[in-house]
């Protein structure tokens, strides 16, 4: 069995981030860099398919400066085999369609039985490049997953939709899965497997050898919200607070509908 | 009257006496140095550990533990029964040792006897009044244990052996010196010298001549008899402490206190890390086991079984014990229990107090290294996630690294990556950069030193946490990734002194930072402040304040350190009421041991368990000297409902507003 999964290094969102001097993406100073939180959930669902189907290769994939290799080691160390970095130093310059087609053009002809992304970006958070790869390959996808499991190349995933409803869903391999919050818990790796994947396959790609689609799409500009309004405070008795706060929250909101 | 006796009197001289006695000891002698070997290829199971250097040094700690019984008295009841019983028992043995010295070798070989006049009175009544005393300190040690036993206490058969044997051999040694007086001193000058040894005579001289002969030979032999049971029962049941015990203070970890073992990660070839198996634990974790008397001193201070947690030291040691001798096979994890693993602060308060100087903390954190390296386990969700914050952010609080030194804005400092030029680097810590109560103690700490005419300069972004969380929790990578990192930071600086608010981060830079190349001396605030008065540097106003000092662990138990932080309540005005466990007998707040990163779920919360405490010295201020401890108090008075009567305070804010 042959297993692809994408992930992307983002800023930790705790980071105080500033608009960059291009005024299209936040500058890349004073930022903290981690894996994209929806694709740990990625990379722990493929480890678990891959311990599961036991004669399986599992392949990390990343798009980025040398910087993010950090991020791929702990990809490999949570499990995977080897890793397949895509050398570009403007990747976040780059719109969805065309990081979808890096991947697909990647991809293409490795038949990959199952691909893993996560649901969506921390920071661009477009939520279609995983959707566009699937499309690109001709390939099933399902999107928001909380729920996969596995059986003789036939998945059952369970969808999140609004209001806590969940969609079954069986689909025959090769598919595209993207993951939501919920699905597993992503595992810390241990310390064999940290010395391990020092040792693991990653080999750089440039990204010119692998770009063949066009944007269709362009930042046009990047800037914080306009503050609008400050804060409200209510004072008075309790009883007093309970009224005001309750008509705040049917007029000005949709908590109380 | 010529004072002295005859020795081997009524038991015969001749080779129907001396050659069963003489065989007899070499008999029990041979069984018990073989039991003893046979416990070493058990010890042996486990690593090697170098704890034969500085010989000098191990033998004076021996000697005085073992000859003053200095850590035995230090709990005095019941202390000082042992402590007065070992001492009876001692010079009964010495006693022994010169008759023997006499009758088989000055006066066999050179006709010259010792054991007479002024000596042999002194002789007859101190071993007289140490025979006694040990009755008498015997007997209190058994009403205890068998009538007011403290909760907790085990007894088990080995105890109604050693008891029974040794009042045995007690009695039966009063009945002899009673028969043999009762024929040959009564009515003379001599009797007086054996005052215990007169009044048994008088018990039993109703006998006659024939009867009190009889007694004494068949006593004297049953003595005997009972001796050599018990040299052979010595490697067999507890009587083995004292082999193990005197043993493993020689032994013993001479330190910096408490330091951890350094894991050495470069090695290649490590394929574990950590201890699952008895054989990754060392030799002195399975001879701890054997030194342990099962006294309870450990458990009793425990702030985890103090609130309903499954840990207990002594349990744990002995279970690492039981393991090597019955099971060496077993998975510790699972003999332990997790839940007893991760319920550890060290604290370091069965260490303190244990008299057998069995090191019960390192072997928890290296069960929990096996934990974390290995399975990548925590005690629980919220622990893994400080963990990648660290590793993301190098603060187990999550928030962004660059903001780490915004703390400091309009107070007049700069880091060290704009002026390196400074007295003191000021290794602020995660909790004084980033968490709003302890920001103000740092800030505190920066206007006493500007006060004082210190320049400080702190990393700022470049600080990373110590790692000292996480190197408890047992996550050694983590830790040694994140000292690594800091030592290079303050190396490239050239930094001369560090000082540092939390006993954490000191107590790792001062010890575990220096297996990692950090020579920079290192010192706590509440010192570096003490001396900074002393030099007349720093004046304080004394205004009143009405306050409890809690000593940290880390500085107190740890470091020693207890008087700086009251030299400096002093300075402030402060009238102190000390809580009833106060310095080394301080009760932890519960953070330590890397659980300030973990959620509380069993029992008791420690925290509130402290501060109920110190409520309870009717003091309105309740003053700490360590980060932890004061979140842990600020939320323990909100939880003991006496927020509105307790302030936690920290020691700098105090000076701080009282700045002269």
């Amino acid at each position: 069995m042959k297993i692809l999964v994408c992930i992307k290094q983002v800023p930790d969102m705790e980071s105080k981030f500033k608009v960059d001097a291009g005024g299209t993406w936040y500058a890349k100073t004073d930022l903290a860099w981690r894996m994209n939180e929806y694709d740990e959930y990625a990379v722990e669902q493929a480890v678990q398919l891959k311990e599961q189907a036991k004669d399986a290769d599992l392949t990390v994939l990343c798009i980025g400066s040398d910087q993010v290799k950090e991020t791929m080691k702990k990809a490999l160390a949570m499990g995977c085999d080897r890793g397949a970095h895509i050398a570009d130093d403007n990747a976040s310059g780059k719109e969805p369609f065309e990081i979808a087609g890096v991947i697909a053009e990647y991809a293409k002809g490795k038949n990959f039985d199952l691909i893993f992304t996560g649901m969506q970006s921390q920071d661009r958070g477009s939520a279609q490049v995983g959707v566009l790869v699937a499309e690109m390959l001709g390939l099933p996808s399902v999107s928001t997953v909380v729920h996969f499991a596995y059986e003789g190349g036939a998945v059952v995933a369970k969808r999140e939709l609004e209001g806590g409803i969940k969609a079954c869903v069986k689909v025959q391999a090769p598919v595209v899965i993207t993951c939501q919050l919920g699905m597993n818990t992503p595992r810390y790796p241990t310390l064999p497997n940290i010395m391990k994947a020092k040792k693991k396959e990653l080999l750089s790609t440039p990204v010119q050898d692998l770009l063949k689609v066009d944007a269709r799409q362009e930042t046009a500009r990047m800037y914080f919200p306009e503050k609008k309004g400050g804060g409200l405070v209510l004072e008075g008795d309790m009883a007093e607070m309970a009224d005001k706060l309750i008509k705040i929250l049917k007029e000005k909101t949709a908590v109380l509908a | 009257m010529e004072f002295t006796r005859e020795i081997y009197w009524n038991v015969g001289h001749g080779a129907l006496t001396l050659v069963p006695m003489y065989l007899l000891a070499a008999i029990a002698i041979g069984l018990l140095v073989r039991g003893a070997l046979q416990r070493i290829p058990l010890y042996k199971q486990g690593l090697p550990l170098n704890r034969t250097d500085q010989m000098g040094r191990r033998i004076a700690i021996m000697l005085e533990n073992v000859l003053l019984q200095k850590k035995v008295t230090r709990v005095p009841w019941p202390g000082l029964l042992h402590g007065l019983f070992f001492w009876g028992f001692g010079l009964l043995v010495i006693g022994t040792t010169l008759i023997v010295i006499q009758a088989d070798f000055t006066d066999l070989l050179f006709n010259v006897k010792f054991l007479k006049g002024t000596f042999y009175k002194l002789f007859s009544i101190v071993l007289d009044l140490a025979g006694l005393v040990c009755i008498v300190m015997l007997g209190g040690l058994l009403v205890r244990r068998y009538f007011f036993a403290p909760e907790g206490l085990e007894t088990k058969k080995d105890d109604a052996i050693m008891h029974g044997l040794m009042f045995t051999i007690l009695i039966t040694g009063f009945i002899i010196e009673g028969s043999r007086m009762a024929v040959t001193e009564m009515g003379t000058p001599l009797a007086m010298w054996s005052p215990v040894g007169l009044i048994v005579a008088n018990a039993l001289s109703g006998l006659g001549q024939a009867g009190l002969l009889l007694l004494h030979k068949l006593t004297w032999w049953f003595h005997l008899l009972l001796v050599m049971g018990f040299f052979i029962l010595i490697p067999l049941t507890k009587f083995r402490h004292i082999l193990t015990t005197s043993s493993n203070y020689f032994f013993s970890d001479l330190g910096p206190k408490g330091k951890l073992v350094n894991l050495d990660l470069e090695n290649e070839e490590s394929e574990t890390f950590g201890a699952t198996n008895i054989k990754e634990m060392t030799w002195k974790d399975i001879f701890d086991a054997d030194a342990c008397t099962l006294c309870k001193r450990c458990q009793d201070r425990c702030p985890a079984f103090a609130t309903g947690k499954p840990l207990s030291p002594m349990k744990v040691v002995n279970q690492l014990g039981e393991t090597a001798f019955n099971n060496p096979e077993a998975n510790l994890i699972e003999v332990v229990g997790k839940d007893v693993l991760w319920s550890c602060t060290t604290c370091l308060a069965c260490q303190e107090i244990c008299p057998a100087a069995i090191e019960h903390v390192g072997k928890i954190v290296e069960l929990r290294r096996s934990m974390v390296l290995m399975e990548g386990e925590f005690p629980g969700e919220e622990v893994m996630t400080a963990m990648e914050a660290t590793e993301v952010n190098g603060n187990p609080l999550g928030i962004g690294y660059a903001e780490r030194g915004d703390w400091a804005e309009g107070l007049g400092i700069k880091s060290l990556a704009d002026d390196a030029e400074v007295d003191v680097l000021f290794f602020v810590g995660c909790y004084g950069s980033f968490d709003k109560r302890n920001i103000a103690v740092a800030k505190s700490f920066v206007k006493l030193c500007q006060a004082a005419g210190v320049k400080v300069g702190i990393l700022g972004k470049e600080e990373k946490c110590c790692g000292e969380p996480m190197r408890k929790m047992g996550n050694e990578y983590l830790y040694q990734s994140l000292a690594v990192e800091n030592i290079e930071q303050i190396k490239a600086y050239g930094v001369k002194k560090i000082v540092t608010t939390c006993p954490h981060c000191y107590n790792t830079l001062a010890k575990d930072y220096r297996d990692l190349g950090l020579e920079t001396p290192v010192e706590i605030y509440t010192v570096f402040l003490e001396q900074l008065i002393a030099d007349g540097k720093l004046k304080i106003d004394a205004t009143d304040l009405s306050c409890t000092y809690h000593d940290s662990c880390y500085l107190g138990r740890h470091n020693d350190i207890y008087e700086a932080g009251r030299n400096l309540i002093a300075a402030a005005g402060g009238k102190l009421v000390e809580m009833d466990k106060n310095r080394a007998e301080a009760f932890c707040c519960s953070a330590g041991g890397g659980r300030i990163l973990a959620e509380e779920k069993i029992g008791e919360r420690i925290n509130i368990v402290r501060v109920k405490m110190a409520a309870e010295t009717g003091a309105s201020t309740l003053v700490s000297n360590c980060p932890f401890c004061l979140t842990m108090f600020e939320d323990g008075v909100k939880g003991a409902g006496v927020e509105e009567s307790l302030r936690p305070k920290d020691i700098a804010e105090i000076l701080a507003e009282r700045i002269h």
